[in-house]
Protein backbone atom coordinates (compact mmCIF):
# COMPACT_ATOMS: atom_id res chain seq x y z
CA UNK A 1 0.00 0.00 0.00
CA UNK A 2 1.23 3.46 -0.86
CA UNK A 3 1.10 5.89 2.06
CA UNK A 4 1.21 9.63 2.40
CA UNK A 5 3.24 10.40 5.50
CA UNK A 6 4.53 13.39 7.40
CA UNK A 7 8.08 12.91 8.55
CA UNK A 8 10.27 14.81 10.95
CA UNK A 9 13.90 14.82 9.79
CA UNK A 10 17.12 16.51 10.82
CA UNK A 11 19.06 18.24 8.07
CA UNK A 12 22.66 19.24 8.69
CA UNK A 13 23.90 22.11 6.55
CA UNK A 14 27.70 22.42 6.41
CA UNK A 15 29.02 25.79 7.51
CA UNK A 16 30.35 26.62 4.04
CA UNK A 17 26.88 26.28 2.47
CA UNK A 18 25.37 28.79 4.85
CA UNK A 19 24.46 32.03 3.20
CA UNK A 20 23.22 35.32 4.49
CA UNK A 21 20.37 35.21 2.01
CA UNK A 22 17.53 33.14 3.43
CA UNK A 23 16.44 31.85 0.05
CA UNK A 24 19.71 30.05 -0.56
CA UNK A 25 19.45 28.44 2.84
CA UNK A 26 16.05 27.00 2.08
CA UNK A 27 17.42 25.65 -1.19
CA UNK A 28 20.37 24.01 0.59
CA UNK A 29 17.99 22.36 3.02
CA UNK A 30 15.80 20.98 0.25
CA UNK A 31 18.78 19.74 -1.77
CA UNK A 32 20.30 18.05 1.27
CA UNK A 33 16.96 16.53 2.21
CA UNK A 34 16.38 15.16 -1.30
CA UNK A 35 19.83 13.59 -1.29
CA UNK A 36 19.38 11.89 2.04
CA UNK A 37 15.88 10.82 1.17
CA UNK A 38 17.04 9.07 -1.99
CA UNK A 39 20.02 7.37 -0.37
CA UNK A 40 18.07 6.17 2.67
CA UNK A 41 15.95 3.96 0.37
CA UNK A 42 13.65 2.60 3.07
CA UNK A 43 12.97 2.56 6.80
CA UNK A 44 11.63 -0.31 8.86
CA UNK A 45 8.60 1.61 10.08
CA UNK A 46 7.53 3.56 7.02
CA UNK A 47 8.66 1.28 4.23
CA UNK A 48 10.23 2.43 0.97
CA UNK A 49 10.71 6.17 0.51
CA UNK A 50 9.45 7.15 -2.92
CA UNK A 51 9.15 10.86 -3.20
CA UNK A 52 9.20 13.99 -1.19
CA UNK A 53 6.18 16.13 -1.94
CA UNK A 54 6.28 19.21 0.29
CA UNK A 55 8.50 20.75 2.92
CA UNK A 56 6.01 21.59 5.67
CA UNK A 57 8.17 23.47 8.12
CA UNK A 58 11.76 24.34 8.96
CA UNK A 59 12.54 24.65 12.65
CA UNK A 60 15.05 26.79 14.46
CA UNK A 61 18.61 25.92 13.41
CA UNK A 62 21.10 24.78 16.05
CA UNK A 63 24.82 25.38 15.58
CA UNK A 64 27.03 22.38 16.23
CA UNK A 65 29.86 23.37 18.46
CA UNK A 66 32.97 21.91 16.84
CA UNK A 67 32.19 22.04 13.15
CA UNK A 68 30.02 25.12 12.88
CA UNK A 69 27.50 23.14 10.86
CA UNK A 70 23.89 23.96 11.50
CA UNK A 71 21.25 21.35 12.22
CA UNK A 72 17.70 22.17 11.15
CA UNK A 73 14.76 20.07 12.30
CA UNK A 74 12.32 19.94 9.40
CA UNK A 75 8.96 18.31 8.74
CA UNK A 76 8.03 17.21 5.26
CA UNK A 77 5.37 15.17 3.49
CA UNK A 78 6.24 12.31 1.25
CA UNK A 79 5.01 9.11 -0.34
CA UNK A 80 6.11 5.70 0.93
CA UNK A 81 5.27 2.09 0.15
CA UNK A 82 4.80 -0.71 2.63
CA UNK A 83 3.28 -4.18 2.44
CA UNK A 84 1.12 -5.27 5.36
CA UNK A 85 0.43 -8.78 6.55
CA UNK A 86 -3.04 -9.78 5.35
CA UNK A 87 -3.04 -7.18 2.58
CA UNK A 88 -4.20 -8.25 -0.87
CA UNK A 89 -2.25 -6.75 -3.75
CA UNK A 90 -1.14 -7.42 -7.30
CA UNK A 91 2.41 -8.09 -8.44
CA UNK A 92 4.37 -9.08 -11.52
CA UNK A 93 6.20 -12.41 -11.81
CA UNK A 94 9.91 -11.89 -12.56
CA UNK A 95 11.37 -15.32 -11.91
CA UNK A 96 9.93 -18.85 -12.07
CA UNK A 97 11.76 -21.53 -10.10
CA UNK A 98 10.95 -25.15 -9.34
CA UNK A 99 9.88 -24.39 -5.79
CA UNK A 100 7.97 -21.21 -6.41
CA UNK A 101 8.00 -17.82 -8.10
CA UNK A 102 9.38 -14.38 -7.30
CA UNK A 103 7.20 -11.32 -7.80
CA UNK A 104 7.71 -7.60 -7.65
CA UNK A 105 5.15 -5.18 -6.29
CA UNK A 106 5.89 -1.47 -6.30
CA UNK A 107 9.53 -1.03 -5.25
CA UNK A 108 9.66 -4.47 -3.55
CA UNK A 109 11.37 -7.15 -5.63
CA UNK A 110 11.77 -10.02 -3.20
CA UNK A 111 8.25 -11.33 -2.92
CA UNK A 112 8.21 -15.10 -2.76
CA UNK A 113 5.22 -17.23 -3.64
CA UNK A 114 6.16 -20.75 -2.62
CA UNK A 115 4.76 -23.83 -4.34
CA UNK A 116 3.48 -24.83 -0.91
CA UNK A 117 1.31 -21.70 -0.85
CA UNK A 118 -0.31 -22.50 -4.20
CA UNK A 119 -1.08 -26.22 -3.77
CA UNK A 120 -3.29 -26.54 -6.85
CA UNK A 121 -0.52 -25.32 -9.18
CA UNK A 122 2.17 -27.62 -10.59
CA UNK A 123 5.55 -26.74 -11.97
CA UNK A 124 5.88 -27.29 -15.70
CA UNK A 125 9.57 -27.28 -16.72
CA UNK A 126 10.79 -26.07 -20.09
CA UNK A 127 12.61 -23.21 -21.72
CA UNK A 128 10.00 -20.91 -20.28
CA UNK A 129 8.92 -22.71 -17.09
CA UNK A 130 5.44 -22.02 -15.71
CA UNK A 131 3.11 -23.04 -12.91
CA UNK A 132 -0.25 -24.37 -14.07
CA UNK A 133 -3.40 -25.67 -12.36
CA UNK A 134 -6.02 -28.14 -13.56
CA UNK A 135 -8.09 -25.29 -15.04
CA UNK A 136 -5.10 -24.38 -17.25
CA UNK A 137 -4.63 -21.15 -15.35
CA UNK A 138 -0.96 -20.18 -15.82
CA UNK A 139 1.61 -18.29 -13.78
CA UNK A 140 4.60 -17.30 -15.88
CA UNK A 141 7.20 -14.58 -16.19
CA UNK A 142 5.66 -11.18 -16.83
CA UNK A 143 2.18 -12.23 -15.65
CA UNK A 144 0.17 -10.37 -13.04
CA UNK A 145 -0.74 -12.32 -9.92
CA UNK A 146 -3.09 -11.23 -7.15
CA UNK A 147 -1.86 -12.48 -3.77
CA UNK A 148 -2.28 -12.15 -0.01
CA UNK A 149 0.72 -11.13 2.13
CA UNK A 150 1.59 -13.81 4.71
CA UNK A 151 4.54 -12.07 6.28
CA UNK A 152 7.19 -9.43 5.74
CA UNK A 153 10.76 -9.13 6.95
CA UNK A 154 12.98 -6.06 7.19
CA UNK A 155 16.63 -6.58 6.22
CA UNK A 156 18.61 -3.87 7.96
CA UNK A 157 21.87 -4.42 6.05
CA UNK A 158 20.26 -4.14 2.61
CA UNK A 159 17.62 -1.65 3.76
CA UNK A 160 15.03 -3.78 2.05
CA UNK A 161 11.90 -5.77 2.73
CA UNK A 162 11.19 -9.35 1.83
CA UNK A 163 7.68 -10.74 1.74
CA UNK A 164 6.08 -14.16 1.68
CA UNK A 165 2.78 -14.35 -0.13
CA UNK A 166 0.14 -16.98 -0.85
CA UNK A 167 -2.90 -17.76 -2.98
CA UNK A 168 -4.92 -19.46 -0.22
CA UNK A 169 -8.07 -17.33 -0.41
CA UNK A 170 -10.84 -16.73 -2.93
CA UNK A 171 -10.25 -14.52 -5.96
CA UNK A 172 -6.47 -14.83 -5.80
CA UNK A 173 -4.19 -16.04 -8.60
CA UNK A 174 -3.17 -14.89 -12.06
CA UNK A 175 -5.09 -11.90 -13.40
CA UNK A 176 -5.52 -11.68 -17.13
CA UNK B 1 3.69 -0.93 16.75
CA UNK B 2 3.19 -3.28 19.69
CA UNK B 3 3.53 -6.98 18.85
CA UNK B 4 4.30 -7.26 15.20
CA UNK B 5 2.87 -10.78 14.87
CA UNK B 6 -0.55 -9.28 15.49
CA UNK B 7 -0.51 -7.30 12.25
CA UNK B 8 -3.34 -8.37 9.99
CA UNK B 9 -4.68 -6.07 7.33
CA UNK B 10 -7.71 -8.32 6.79
CA UNK B 11 -8.90 -7.33 10.26
CA UNK B 12 -7.57 -3.79 9.92
CA UNK B 13 -4.81 -4.43 12.43
CA UNK B 14 -2.05 -2.47 10.79
CA UNK B 15 -0.92 -0.24 13.61
CA UNK B 16 -2.56 3.00 14.70
CA UNK B 17 -0.07 5.21 12.91
CA UNK B 18 -0.99 3.57 9.61
CA UNK B 19 -4.74 3.40 10.20
CA UNK B 20 -4.70 7.17 10.54
CA UNK B 21 -2.09 7.74 7.83
CA UNK B 22 -3.43 8.67 4.47
CA UNK B 23 -3.25 5.77 2.05
CA UNK B 24 -2.97 6.43 -1.66
CA UNK B 25 -4.44 4.47 -4.53
CA UNK B 26 -2.12 3.37 -7.32
CA UNK B 27 -3.76 5.85 -9.70
CA UNK B 28 -3.15 8.72 -7.26
CA UNK B 29 0.49 7.74 -6.83
CA UNK B 30 0.84 7.62 -10.62
CA UNK B 31 -0.31 11.25 -10.85
CA UNK B 32 2.08 12.37 -8.09
CA UNK B 33 5.11 10.53 -9.48
CA UNK B 34 4.47 11.55 -13.07
CA UNK B 35 4.21 15.16 -11.97
CA UNK B 36 7.51 14.82 -10.07
CA UNK B 37 9.11 13.22 -13.09
CA UNK B 38 7.98 16.07 -15.34
CA UNK B 39 9.42 18.60 -12.91
CA UNK B 40 12.77 16.81 -12.99
CA UNK B 41 12.65 16.68 -16.75
CA UNK B 42 12.43 20.45 -16.88
CA UNK B 43 15.48 20.74 -14.68
CA UNK B 44 17.72 18.29 -16.48
CA UNK B 45 17.96 16.60 -19.84
CA UNK B 46 17.98 13.08 -18.55
CA UNK B 47 15.60 12.76 -15.63
CA UNK B 48 16.34 9.07 -15.33
CA UNK B 49 19.66 9.99 -13.74
CA UNK B 50 17.86 12.07 -11.16
CA UNK B 51 15.48 9.53 -9.72
CA UNK B 52 16.17 6.69 -7.32
CA UNK B 53 15.54 3.05 -8.21
CA UNK B 54 12.72 3.00 -5.70
CA UNK B 55 11.08 5.87 -7.58
CA UNK B 56 11.60 4.30 -10.97
CA UNK B 57 10.26 0.87 -10.00
CA UNK B 58 7.26 2.40 -8.27
CA UNK B 59 6.45 4.58 -11.26
CA UNK B 60 6.54 1.57 -13.57
CA UNK B 61 4.33 -0.34 -11.17
CA UNK B 62 1.66 2.31 -10.72
CA UNK B 63 1.54 2.97 -14.45
CA UNK B 64 0.73 -0.69 -15.01
CA UNK B 65 -1.68 -1.03 -12.10
CA UNK B 66 -3.71 2.18 -12.28
CA UNK B 67 -7.33 1.41 -13.05
CA UNK B 68 -8.08 5.05 -13.73
CA UNK B 69 -5.83 7.35 -15.73
CA UNK B 70 -7.79 10.53 -16.05
CA UNK B 71 -7.12 12.89 -13.09
CA UNK B 72 -10.80 13.79 -12.80
CA UNK B 73 -11.78 10.14 -12.66
CA UNK B 74 -9.14 9.51 -9.99
CA UNK B 75 -10.61 12.29 -7.88
CA UNK B 76 -14.12 10.97 -8.39
CA UNK B 77 -13.17 7.46 -7.29
CA UNK B 78 -11.96 8.77 -3.95
CA UNK B 79 -15.01 10.98 -3.61
CA UNK B 80 -17.43 8.15 -4.23
CA UNK B 81 -15.67 5.64 -2.02
CA UNK B 82 -15.49 8.25 0.75
CA UNK B 83 -19.28 8.13 1.03
CA UNK B 84 -19.21 4.57 2.33
CA UNK B 85 -17.57 4.93 5.76
CA UNK B 86 -14.46 3.05 4.74
CA UNK B 87 -11.07 3.41 6.37
CA UNK B 88 -8.27 4.85 4.23
CA UNK B 89 -6.80 1.39 3.84
CA UNK B 90 -10.06 -0.24 2.71
CA UNK B 91 -10.79 2.59 0.32
CA UNK B 92 -7.47 2.17 -1.45
CA UNK B 93 -7.61 -1.63 -1.68
CA UNK B 94 -11.02 -1.32 -3.35
CA UNK B 95 -9.85 1.46 -5.65
CA UNK B 96 -6.77 -0.56 -6.62
CA UNK B 97 -8.37 -3.93 -7.24
CA UNK B 98 -11.80 -2.81 -8.51
CA UNK B 99 -13.70 -5.97 -7.56
CA UNK B 100 -16.61 -6.79 -9.83
CA UNK B 101 -18.93 -8.60 -7.44
CA UNK B 102 -19.98 -8.16 -3.83
CA UNK B 103 -18.45 -11.54 -3.01
CA UNK B 104 -15.13 -10.52 -4.54
CA UNK B 105 -15.16 -7.18 -2.71
CA UNK B 106 -15.64 -8.92 0.63
CA UNK B 107 -12.83 -11.36 -0.20
CA UNK B 108 -10.49 -8.44 -0.97
CA UNK B 109 -11.47 -6.41 2.10
CA UNK B 110 -12.91 -8.84 4.70
CA UNK B 111 -13.02 -6.08 7.30
CA UNK B 112 -15.95 -4.33 5.57
CA UNK B 113 -18.20 -7.17 6.74
CA UNK B 114 -16.80 -7.23 10.28
CA UNK B 115 -19.09 -6.96 13.26
CA UNK B 116 -20.43 -3.51 13.93
CA UNK B 117 -19.89 -2.23 10.40
CA UNK B 118 -22.84 -0.89 8.48
CA UNK B 119 -22.26 -2.43 5.08
CA UNK B 120 -24.94 -4.71 3.76
CA UNK B 121 -24.62 -6.42 0.42
CA UNK B 122 -26.85 -3.85 -1.30
CA UNK B 123 -24.66 -0.96 -0.20
CA UNK B 124 -21.53 -2.75 -1.41
CA UNK B 125 -23.23 -3.55 -4.70
CA UNK B 126 -24.17 0.10 -5.20
CA UNK B 127 -20.60 1.16 -4.44
CA UNK B 128 -19.20 -1.24 -7.04
CA UNK B 129 -21.71 -0.02 -9.62
CA UNK B 130 -20.71 3.58 -8.97
CA UNK B 131 -17.06 2.64 -9.50
CA UNK B 132 -17.81 0.77 -12.70
CA UNK B 133 -19.66 3.83 -13.99
CA UNK B 134 -16.62 6.07 -13.55
CA UNK B 135 -14.52 3.60 -15.49
CA UNK B 136 -17.10 3.48 -18.26
CA UNK B 137 -17.21 7.24 -18.73
CA UNK B 138 -13.53 7.92 -18.22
Amino acid sequence: MFLKVQLPWNVVIPAESLDIKGLMLQKSIVVQLLDEFASRKATKDLGYLLALTTLESIGEGRVREHTGDVLFPVVFSGVTFKLFRGEIAEGVVHKVLKHGVFLSCGPVENIYLSKLKMPDYDYVPGENPVFMNSKMSKIEKGFTVRFIVIGTKWLESEREFQALVGLHADYLGPVS
Amino acid sequence: MSGEEEENAAELKIGDEFLKAKCLMNCEVALILEHKYDQLQQMSDDPRNQVSQVFEKSLQYVKRFSRYKNPDAVKQVREILSRYQLTEFELCVLGNLCPETVEEAIAMVPSIKAKGRVHDDDAIDKMLNDLALIKKFE
